[in-house]
């Protein structure tokens, strides 16, 4: 194995928000578990994989929070770094980035089936050109190690879940949005960013000639090609539509076993809906227009 | 060997069930989801838990919903709503029953005759259709619908547009009205009270204004089955089928199975016609196979399952028209902001309606929160304020059209959703044969290979678009005539509802699967009884109540050409499916 990735590695670890999780200020890894790991052959990087697994984890929820937020925006740091404080709960309190993971990761048959060549396509095809990127000094086998088992990790995990290429997209966009985003507050690049970056982040996905999606549809044979690409056009609406949905439900009070609510919706907090809860029906019976009751040709 | 083995208990399936039990045929009815005999257990009427894609009660799968939701595929930016289950989307829908309009039949000949979509049309005349409407009408029963105050605030809007009220079934211009639906009329105290302990059947009757149709209708709290207020399939005609003998002399009870999904259509050439003669399904549950032999095979899938069902069974596509002019109604969605209540979450989801032909129509839709959230945040104009993706058409709403999110959709709902009056503008969109189903290049999953919807939503006709923006700017000028303060365009991007003509019939054989009878050109026997099969996107009314209509047609056209009988539906008088001795049998059932 070739134990020194290029600098187009580097940087694109950076973007997508894995460089600066791992190991940057706040980061979740020790260094010295990267550079206890010898550069040769054999099995030693399963143990950097197993310790990569809750970072890209926790990498994935920090930035579907940012995403969240977004789409309802409340009381956290997270909506009052992108420049929207509210007074009011939002999709934070209503557990809507746990709803959007759950629906991502459950979205058959991605786990298996889609994510995986996605998130080949994101570990293997993606260099970066024309990015300056804020400097992180991690040495070149330090970052070896990473690489690798970044690599090992999407291109061989049978439960990787869609919401960590889901974030990767998100970030690596964000840096492009805004390249400052590689360094700051919050575990990922996306959360990082202003209200109207993270709109630009959108309109570079959604767009109908995105770049991203041309570059990796590239990387996948056909007929699968246009799978790929059709289907990252339809999680650029996807991910704001489900994310709305599920902060407006009673996703996070709702009791599976008794099937009642523990709490008061946030949805219904922000919409007036149901202000005494649950009903069997409304006097909302005015009459009947013009009082007609029926009608014939 | 049965004789008639029907796929699928949506909206369509279960007419024909019905219809020919009635007859005394031996008739088993396929269901791929779950059959909800007990929404009491089995529903709560909360968003998440009824109409979450992946895992409500209302999701297309399996009954088990810890097992995954079945996955589809569409590479745009869309969304597909289809449900499994008994009922199908009858289960989530508003009960809406207008008749097509005349203008897409063949003998339609006023000026404006070639408004409408041409190619297209139904291959019969419209006075050849008014029989069935009528006996799917008295069937439902369909009745015009009560008012609450959201309907109210609409009508206000309406009035000052300067059109006439409808007071016919059959819409023969321009003209607004309360809806023609299948909702049963409050009684009692339906209606009149919020006190859980007076809504109890037989002290309320009928709708008791929830305003949980999209979760499914239950109510009132003791009803029979048969006299919930909703008439989706689930509570009108699956009931009927299911005791036949009690209401028809002669007749027979369908057999039900659900959970159980049909893989295959068999056929074998006789007399050097390829013809239909059975079925294979899988148990979800168990995963085991059978095999059964039919008369005649009639599909109600549903117009994305159908096209894979007869791709998976390997069966002819001469012209290539299996799974084309998968149409939807380019649904658009308009959102006034009032100062005045508005009573939107309440009531009926939809009770009151604007008629425009040849362009479409608008209804009012009352929406719960997350719902709404979603219809206003499923756009192709990107993010207001922000960006917009090519398209943020101006016009007499303000701003340009797109997503309202975040902060602003926070502020527009904060004065509460019951200050909000939403219209739904419904499009007469042309079939288009690029607008298709095949099959996915993804894996496959237990049934076989997924279907894959395509839909090029920004190529549609000159004809569509042009009818789209009409009536997105009747829907404005309604609202502002309403009172509404502000108000928000959102383009939607396809929301495939009220999805049609995927196996339609037609007047030509090199644009049409189905013949004037509903059978399959390709393979005799072969029959097709849901939205699938309807020629064309009906001039902008709600295809319910034309797809069942058609379906009482196909099930006398059945019984006529492989059964030896007569028809019925002009000789006889239907019974309407609220009937007491349906109810009794299905308490002697346990049902």
């Amino acid at each position: 194995m070739n134990s020194k990735p290029p600098l187009a590695r580097r940087a694109f670890l950076a973007r997508i928000g894995l460089l600066g999780a791992a190991v940057g200020a706040g980061g979740l890894l020790p260094r010295s578990a990267l550079a206890a790991v010898p550069a040769a052959e054999g099995d030693p990087l399963s143990g950097v994989v197993g310790l990569l697994r809750p970072v890209l984890a926790e990498l994935s929820r920090d930035t579907l929070n940012g995403l969240t937020v977004f789409v309802v925006p409340g009381k956290d740091r997270y909506s009052a770094a992108q420049g929207t404080p509210s007074d009011t709960p939002g999709a934070l309190e209503a557990e809507g980035t746990d709803f959007l993971m759950n629906a991502l990761d459950n979205f058959v048959p991605f786990p298996d089936q889609l994510a995986k060549p996605i998130g080949a396509a994101l570990a293997t095809g993606l260099a970066d050109t024309g990015v300056e990127l804020p400097g992180l000094d991690l040495l070149p086998v330090q970052l070896g190690t990473l690489d690798k088992a970044l690599r090992a990790l999407l291109e061989n995990d049978a439960t990787l879940p869609l919401s960590l290429p889901i974030a990767s997209t998100l970030n690596l966009l964000a840096t492009q949005v805004n390249p400052l985003a590689v360094n700051g507050p919050f575990l990922s690049p996306f959360a990082r960013l202003s209200y109207a970056e993270k709109a630009r982040v959108f309109q570079l996905l959604e767009g109908p000639d995105s770049d991203l999606v041309a570059l990796l549809d590239v990387h996948f044979p056909e007929p699968l090609k246009h799978s790929v690409s059709g289907l990252l056009k339809f999680l650029g609406g996807a991910l704001i539509e489900f994310a709305t949905f599920g902060a407006y439900t009673e996703y996070a009070v709702f009791d599976e076993r008794t099937k009642q609510l523990t709490g008061r919706p946030v949805g219904w907090q922000l919409t007036g809906y149901q202000p005494d809860g649950p009903v069997e029906g409304w006097d909302d019976f005015i009459g009947y227009y013009q009082g007609r009751t029926e009608v014939h040709d | 060997m049965r004789d008639v083995i029907i796929i699928g208990a949506g909206g369509g399936g279960p007419v024909v069930a019905k219809e020919l039990a009635a007859k005394g045929l031996d008739v088993l009815l396929l269901e791929a989801g779950p059959r909800h005999a007990d929404p009491r257990e089995q529903w709560t009427s909360f968003e998440n838990d009824a109409n979450n894609p992946l895992s409500g009660y209302f999701r297309l799968g399996p009954e088990d919903r810890s097992r995954p939701a079945w996955f589809r595929e569409w590479s745009q930016n869309s969304f597909v709503w289809q449900l499994s289950g008994v009922g199908g989307t009858t289960q989530h829908f508003y009960g809406n029953y207008p008749r097509a309009y005349p203008g897409v039949f063949n003998d339609y000949d006023k000026p404006d005759r070639a408004e409408y979509d041409v190619n297209h049309r139904f291959p019969f005349s419209y006075g050849e259709m008014v029989p069935y409407f009528e006996w799917v009408e008295a069937t439902a029963p369909v009745m015009t619908a009560a008012m609450g105050a959201k309907e109210q605030t609409f009508f206000r809007g309406c009035e000052t547009l300067g059109l006439p009220v409808q007071t016919t079934k059959t819409t023969l211009g321009p003209s607004y009205r309360p809806q023609e639906n299948a909702v049963l009329q409050p009684g009692g105290n339906a209606g009149r009270t919020t006190d859980r302990n007076l809504l109890t059947y037989p002290q309320a009757t009928g709708c008791t204004h929830c305003g949980y149709c999209f979760q499914g209708c239950m109510r009132p709290i003791g009803a029979p089955r048969n006299q919930f207020a909703k008439r989706s399939t689930d509570n009108s005609y699956v009931p009927m089928a299911l005791t036949a003998d009690a209401w028809a002399s002669g007749g027979r009870p369908v057999e039900l199975i659900a959970d159980a999904y049909v893989t295959r259509i068999h056929a074998e050439s006789r007399g050097g016609a390829l013809t239909a003669t059975g079925v294979t399904w899988r148990e979800n549950e168990s995963g085991a196979e059978h095999r059964e032999q039919a008369k005649v095979v009639v599909m109600a899938g549903g117009c994305t399952e159908n096209p894979r069902l007869w791709f998976n069974s390997g069966l002819p596509n001469p012209n290539d028209w299996v799974g084309r002019g998968y149409t939807d109604h380019f649904f658009d969605w308009v959102v006034g902001s009032m100062d005045d209540y508005t009573g939107n979450p309440k009531g009926v989801g939809s009770a009151a309606r604007l008629d425009f032909p040849p362009y479409g129509g608008l209804e009012n839709v009352g929406l719960p929160p997350a719902l709404n959230a979603f219809a206003t945040t499923l756009s192709d104009s990107g993010i207001r304020g922000q960006y917009t993706n090519g398209r943020g058409a101006t016009g007499p709403w303000d701003g340009p059209a797109g997503r309202v999110i975040g902060p602003e959709f926070k502020e527009l709902i904060s004065g509460g959703l019951d200050r909000l009056l939403s219209v739904l503008v419904i499009t007469d969109d042309d079939v288009e044969p690029d607008n298709r189903v095949t099959l996915s290049a993804l894996p496959a999953d237990e049934n076989g290979p997924i279907p894959k919807v395509t839909f090029r939503q920004r190529n549609r006709t000159a004809r569509t678009n042009r009818n789209r923006e009409f009536m997105a700017r009747k829907a404005a000028e309604l609202l502002r005539g309403a009172g509404a303060k502000k108000v928000y365009r959102i383009d939607w991007a396809p929301l495939i509802l009220h999805v049609q003509s995927s196996m339609r019939m037609g007047e030509s054989e090199r644009n049409s699967v189905l013949d004037t009878n509903a059978e399959a050109r390709a393979v005799k026997r072969l029959f097709i009884a849901d939205n699938s099969a309807l020629a064309n996107a009906l001039g902008g009314p709600n295809p319910t109540l034309t797809t069942q209509a058609l379906a009482t047609r196909t099930a006398e056209k059945i019984f006529q050409r492989y059964f030896g009988g007569d028809p019925w539906v002009r000789e006889e008088s239907p019974v309407v499916s609220t009937d007491s001795r349906i109810s009794t049998r299905l308490g002697e059932l346990g049902l």
